[in-house]
């Protein structure tokens, strides 16, 4: 049938092709024959079927584990230490410097607390401190801020962005870094110091340079007229924030860490994603290859308790780690890849059991294409 | 001026050759302002000027909610304390949208600009004197005030406005007439300076009123003044009127009403869709509001660092605020440049369905067109077909092919290609087209030796309305209906000739021998009496009445006892098997007596009153009767090359295919045999049948066709409930069958069935009879084929051939509705879960409606990185080849069931949605909350992890991939990557190295999920099949 009529077309055409020849005058209005226009192109068909979608889901399934398992073990295998300072306890020792808080004390309390290190870090341990609570990607905080401004444009440091307030002006000067994110910058200082088996403190020496992102030190970070090194002239007429205790010229004595390229303040400018984050404080590196960076044993922590936390109940922790090839510690990751493997592998299973039990009698009648 | 007064509506004034009167009158235009009373006769179809495009077409645009909407987001974000993202975020995709529409919009005006250069060669205004020649179509309502005709007669043909297609008479007013007409007639029309009051312009076809003032008296007019534009002109050679109605005031223009926008119920369903995304966009903004209110309230105040800026703000007013803030973050959730996209691809599929060379028919030059660009995707969910016969199944190219005289059958059926004409060559009125192949019955009447077959030939000669025209010595045919001039054309190749006709006498040459016979009365034609009879004197005196009908009606009227009366039942049997329209043929010797007392009677009834055309018939009756058989004709109304084929794929393919005529029931059973709308076996509920209870269970147990004809129809249509049985009964049957049904009718029956089924209705005609029908159904599909062009410019698609329904429905419709409906999903998918993951963010942000993108890639998600790979699935994608659509017509079902998209499906789409949001944000979150995380690294992550799935999830829907799926999935990509590479540290990307660990975790659980559905997919259609 089919094909009776489809010779019955072609004679159609032979037909009115030769009756065509007289009436070339007229416009023919037959569409071309292109590939495009007759949706005949050139394609790659794949079609998901059992025996493509059951192996694929095997293969997911037996290369996710073994990833997921060494992932997990790499993550167990790095060290992390934390511990938190905040003082909210009667019997923690920073207790008295977080009851007698003031953003602008000028005698700075300070508290020591002692902890030990069961095992040794090895290689570069990397120091972090970490707030809870703190809502930095609240969406008023993240917009109180002038990216002119830390790039160092001349006029934004005189007048800056409106964003910025009410950290904007104070007494008529326009502040420098302006916005609420720079005026909230963390201030605590922590020391480090091992003490020795025979009761000898030695301070662990810090790196506090390189803890910035590349591109925020040398790229959006800037301090006005990079040509005059004389950055107290340079910020003359403007305002320290509020609740800084020293101006942003005398954050560090080193030129290259100094005003808006102070790394420590860039850190803390780029702005956490959740409530509960941490940012790196300080590098400890390695010394050689024969002693760990930190060993065994007992350490204390000195902090210069500055940073008030207590009236919105956060915390405040330190943490020192070392990191892998995948990073900090991180057990999630590898726990999600062995879930995602196992079900896939789960499921496959599942699926070739129904393919068995059911689809015998699927396998003769395949869509054609 | 007092006729004003007197009635009222008719307040139309035409003056004759007044151009003053009118040129102050006519309708003007300045850039969009129009006005004036008169139109010129110039049918405008575009809408634009260069100046008026922008504000014309933007104020249309904004009248599209969707824009409007988005609009309102732009304004929102303007407002500096609730923008939550930058105001060009919404701005580039909406001004996007609004070019891209724009341009079409221009395009498509610019295609109607082409057309009108066609009608403007016909340029007049309402004052001009008009003539019009011989065969040439009106231009405008003319008055007609004379013509070369006696008595200014007028022929008209009005197929083009009500189908019909005989000859209609239009008469001049006989004071026209007789001061017009003469040798000056030019002079005299130049002169002519009367005054028409009339009804002003209105579609109302069959009724006028006017009045023409002139030499000071009134003379009434009424529609039979009156030509219409779109009439043609026939048999008359020049005619003079006076326009009245012009332009859009033509009384056809009127009529054509405005396009009524159809809307598929896909598009309906996606309306709704959007409105309930809209529901829940607003309900959880409200939400969000009021859990920023609490954190305000709550946590701000303990909390100086944030709560000093908030300068002394109620909370309340900072859930508010908020609220807003989360409208705009959420507002990509409503799929915009979805609509856009819809229409383009509506657009493109439009032009495939045109440029389909298999639905190109060379003989008329026709390729398929959609007139339509936004039903694409329904013609893939398609449940009644409801055709017309005559010129949609079959050709309307009548063909006489039997005949039976005198006990015998001449004549063989057979195929048209085996055919070998005869050799006419003796006959030099011979014009050939005669598909009759018999060398007997031409042997028999060239020697003469059969007195019945010159007797039946001669009948065939003189009992009938055609009208003939010389034309290079040859005699053309102008017939009332195609079966006569089969029957006279056949009639005149065999060598009985139809030569001329006056009022009273009646010319045909019969084999080279001129005769002329009087012709006395004409009995004519009606659809209830189903026959016609001229009653003349034949050269010798003699008076004869020759009479030709439906077999039923004219074997009544026999002598008893005629002869062969059992060879003649068995012929029609055959003849009706072979679906050959039957005619029988009877003459009358009258004596002269019976005329003188009949032609009395005649005369008495034409001027009685009461009920004219009973009075008539029962005198026609009292004529009728007495007849002598002299033969049946059989005359052929080819299918359609392909029909059956056509049909019996469609009903494989679960359409319920219903055919509609205005035909006899016993043609339009033999038809719906022979097209294979029903089986041999078949049996037929008609009649007394389809009203007893019991009809519906001998339905189910049997093969059952419901036949039912235009009165039938009528009567029971007047039962409320009825419409509801009947369309349930005919879901058990193979098909339906309405014969005898009117224009109206065919109507009233499609909208029956939309009424009390939820399928799509498309129907499908050729003639003007069948617009009402075309534009009722969902859609209507019109045959270019030999009855004008009426049908195709009311349809919303135009094919050649009947044939191309099938590659029209189960190829470009089944593609469509697969490509619309995944379209419409990954589009619905894409944004809402690109949208929802802000609500996740918003628990760890204090509801403070921080995005969780950074605002570039909010305005280039839509418009750059996922819009090319989804729109070539759009164009390319064929789940299933061409050739296997037309091979397994039970895929279509697919879309008759609305399987691919419904409320269902679309609740599945829109959890899968909510449950890929949650993976997109939870993952990265839980993966990077142990590092150092700043916001902008899980920024990055969220986004690269959301592009990569939407991409991924595009790449497992696409099954088709050509050369320009694979450069759009790149280029998306590449975009991306680029982009963010540009306005990000290198720094990112190391991170970005673990990350990507994880985006291929995310991607891979959220592929999960959809490598299942597919393959439950796969597992559907193979248990189709």
């Amino acid at each position: 049938m089919m094909a009776s009529s489809y010779s019955a077309k072609e004679e159609d055409g032979h037909h009115s092709g030769s009756a065509g020849l007289g009436g070339t005058a007229i416009r023919t209005r037959k569409p071309d024959n292109t590939a495009f226009k007759q949706q005949r192109l050139p394609a790659w068909q794949p079609i998901l079927t059992a025996g493509t979608v059951l192996p694929a889901f095997f293969i997911i399934g037996l290369i996710f584990i073994p990833i997921g398992i060494g992932l997990f073990v790499t993550s167990n295998n790095i060290k992390e230490f934390e511990i938190d300072y905040t003082g909210t306890d009667m019997s923690s020792p920073c207790f008295n410097c977080s009851q007698s808080f003031s953003w602008n004390s000028t005698t700075p309390c300070r508290c020591v607390l002692f902890f030990s290190l069961d095992q040794p870090f090895e290689s570069n341990v990397f120091m972090y401190y970490g707030l809870s609570n703190f809502y930095q990607n609240h969406r008023r905080y993240v917009k109180s801020r002038d990216d002119s401004q830390l790039n160092g444009d001349e006029r934004s440091l005189k007048e800056p962005s409106k964003e910025c307030e009410p950290y904007r002006t104070n007494e008529n000067k326009p502040i420098a870094p302006c916005g609420a994110i720079a005026n909230s910058m963390f201030n605590d200082t922590l020391d480090l110091f091992y003490i020795d088996p025979n009761g000898t403190q030695t301070q662990i020496p810090f790196i506090k340079k390189g803890i910035a992102w590349w591109t925020d030190k040398h790229v959006k970070f800037r301090n006005p007229s990079s040509s005059n090194p004389n950055l107290t002239a340079v910020f003359i007429d403007t305002a320290k924030p509020v609740n800084w205790r020293k101006p942003v010229y005398e954050l560090d004595t080193d030129p290259e860490n100094n005003g808006f390229i102070n790394e420590d303040f860039i850190v803390w400018m780029r702005t956490a994603a959740l409530p509960t984050f941490r940012k790196l404080y300080r590098i400890i590196q390695k010394k050689n290859n024969m002693t760990p960076t930190l060993p065994r044993g007992n350490y204390s922590l000195e902090v210069t308790y500055n940073y008030p936390v207590r009236s919105f109940e956060g915390r405040k922790r330190m943490i020192l780690s070392t990191i892998s090839w995948m990073g900090g510690k991180n057990p999630f990751l590898g726990i999600a890849y062995i879930t995602v493997g196992s079900i896939c592998f789960f499921l496959g299973v599942v699926l070739l059991f129904i393919h068995h039990k059911y689809g015998n009698r699927n396998n003769s009648s395949d869509i054609p294409n | 001026m007092m006729f004003y007064d007197l009635f009222s509506g008719v307040k139309w004034e035409v003056r004759a050759n007044d151009h003053y009167f009118h040129q102050s009158c006519r309708r003007k235009s300045f850039l969009c302002f129009r006005w004036g009373r008169y139109a010129d006769n110039v049918v405008r179809s575009y809408k634009y000027t260069p100046l008026t495009f922008l504000p014309l077409n933007l104020y249309e645009q904004f009248q599209r909610v969707a824009n409007l909407f988005f609009l309102l987001i732009v304004i929102l974000q303007s407002v500096p304390i609730i923008a939550t993202i930058p105001w060009y975020s919404t701005m580039l995709p909406l001004l996007f949208v609004l070019l891209v529409r724009g341009c079409k919009d221009l395009a498509t005006d610019l295609v109607s600009l082409s057309f009108l250069s066609f009608s403007q060669s016909i340029l007049l205004n309402s004052f001009h004197l008009h003539r019009s020649l011989k065969t040439s179509h009106i231009s405008a309502d003319l008055l007609l005030l004379c013509s070369t005709e006696p008595h200014s007669l007028c022929y008209v043909e009005t197929a083009d406005i009500d189908g019909e297609t005989n000859l209609k008479f239009r008469q001049a007013l006989s004071v026209t007439h007789t001061e017009l007409n003469g040798d000056s007639v030019k002079q005299n029309l130049a002169a002519f300076d009367g005054i028409v009051w009339c009804e002003k312009p209105n579609g109302n076809l069959h009724s006028f009123k006017g009045e023409l003032h002139w030499k000071g008296e009134r003379h009434l007019l009424d529609t039979d003044h009156l030509l219409l534009r779109g009439t043609v002109l026939r048999n008359t050679d020049i005619a003079y009127g006076l326009a009245i109605y012009t332009g859009s005031d033509s009384k056809i223009l009127q009529n054509c009403g405005k396009l009524k926008l159809k809307n598929t119920q896909v598009e309906m369903l996606l309306n709704k869709t959007v409105l309930v995304i809209l529901l829940f966009m607003i309900t959880t903004a409200l939400l969000l509001a009021v859990g920023a209110g609490l954190f305000e309230h709550r946590v701000s105040p303990k909390y100086d660092v944030v709560s000093v800026l908030q300068r002394d703000s109620s909370p309340a007013y900072l859930g508010f605020i908020t609220f807003w803030g989360y409208i705009i973050l959420l507002s990509p959730s409503m799929p915009m440049s979805l609509y856009i996209t819809f229409e383009v691809i509506h657009m493109v599929h439009c032009l495939l369905i045109g440029w389909d060379i298999e639905m190109y028919w060379e003989d008329n030059n026709s390729p398929a067109q959609a007139r339509t660009t936004t039903l694409n995707e329904e013609l893939g969910q398609v449940g009644h077909l409801l055709s017309d016969k005559t010129g949609t199944l079959t050709q309307n190219r009548l063909l006489f092919r039997q005949c039976f005289i005198a006990g015998h059958i001449y004549g063989l059926l057979i195929s048209l290609m085996l055919f070998s004409p005869l050799d006419l060559s003796w006959n030099r009125f011979s014009c050939g087209g005669l598909k009759f192949s018999d060398q007997r019955l031409v042997d028999k009447l060239r020697e003469r030796s059969s007195p019945e077959c010159q007797e039946f030939f001669t009948a065939l000669a003189l009992c009938h309305t055609v009208m003939s025209e010389w034309r290079d010595g040859l005699p053309h045919y102008q017939a009332a209906s195609p079966d006569e001039e089969a029957l006279v054309c056949a009639a005149r190749e065999l060598g009985w000739v139809f030569l001329s006709r006056t009022r009273e006498t009646l010319t045909i040459s019969e084999m080279g021998l001129t005769r002329n016979y009087q012709l006395l009365a004409l009995l004519d034609f009606t659809s209830k009496r189903r026959r016609m009879s001229v009653l003349v004197r034949d050269p010798g005196g003699q008076l004869k009445l020759y009479c030709k009908g439906a077999d039923i009606v004219v074997l009544e009227r026999l002598q008893r006892d005629w002869p062969l009366q059992e060879s003649t039942e068995r012929a029609l049997e055959l003849f009706a098997q072979g679906c050959l329209r039957t005619l029988c043929v009877a003459v009358r010797s009258v004596p002269e007596a019976l005329w003188t007392e009949w032609s009395r009677t005649l005369s008495q009834a034409g001027t009685s009153t009461g009920n004219q055309e009973t009075v008539l018939e029962e005198i026609y009756d009292q004529m009728e009767k007495d007849l002598t058989l002299l033969g049946v004709t059989a005359i052929e109304d080819r299918l359609q090359e392909g029909v059956p084929e056509t049909i019996a794929t469609l009903r494989r393919a679960g359409l319920k295919v219903w055919v509609l005529t205005g035909d006899k029931t016993e043609t339009a059973v033999n038809v719906g045999y022979a097209c294979k709308l029903m089986d041999p076996d078949t049996i037929l509920i008609q009649g007394e049948e389809l009203r007893s209870e019991n009809t519906d269970r001998r339905a189910v147990k049997s093969k059952a066709a419901l036949v039912i004809s235009g009165p039938e129809l009528a009567e029971m249509t007047k039962a409320p409930e009825w419409g509801a049985k009947f369309v349930a009964l005919s879901d058990q049957c193979q098909s339906v069958l309405c014969c005898r049904v009117t224009p109206a009718q065919k109507a009233e029956v499609v909208e029956m069935v939309r009424k009390h089924s939820t399928s799509i209705t498309m129907a499908i005609g050729d003639g003007a009879n069948d617009v009402n029908m075309i534009k009722t159904a969902h859609i209507g599909v019109g045959l270019c084929g030999v009855e004008g062009s009426q049908a195709v410019q009311n349809a919303d698609f135009a094919l050649a051939q009947f044939r191309f329904l099938r590659r029209l429905l189960l190829v470009h419709g089944h593609w469509s509705y697969y490509r619309i409906c995944i379209l419409l999903r990954y589009f619905l998918y894409k944004t809402t879960a690109f949208a929802l993951v802000h609500i996740w963010y918003s628990f760890y942000n204090g509801f403070s409606a921080q995005p969780m993108y950074e605002s570039w890639f909010i305005s280039l998600y839509t418009t750059l990185y996922t819009s090319l790979p989804i729109q070539c699935m759009g164009f390319f994608e064929q789940d299933v080849s061409a050739k296997s659509c037309l091979c397994w017509p039970e895929i279509y079902s697919i879309g008759q069931k609305e399987q691919l998209f419904n409320p269902l499906v679309l609740a599945i789409t829109l959890l899968y949605s909510v449950y890929t949001s949650i993976i997109l944000f939870f993952i990265p979150m839980g993966i990077l909350q142990y590092s150092a995380l700043d916001y902008q690294t899980l920024a990055v992550t969220v986004q690269t992890s959301v592009l990569l799935t939407m991409t991924v999830e595009v790449i497992l829907h696409t099954k088709f991939w050509t050369k320009y799926s694979v450069a759009a999935v790149v280029f998306s990509l590449v975009a991306f990557f680029l982009s963010t590479l540009a306005l990000h540290s290198t720094r990112l990307f190391t991170f970005v190295d673990i990350t990507k660990c994880i985006l291929i975790l995310c991607i891979i659980i959220c592929v999960f999920q959809s490598n299942v559905i597919d393959l439950k997919i796969n597992m559907n259609q193979v248990n189709i099949l």
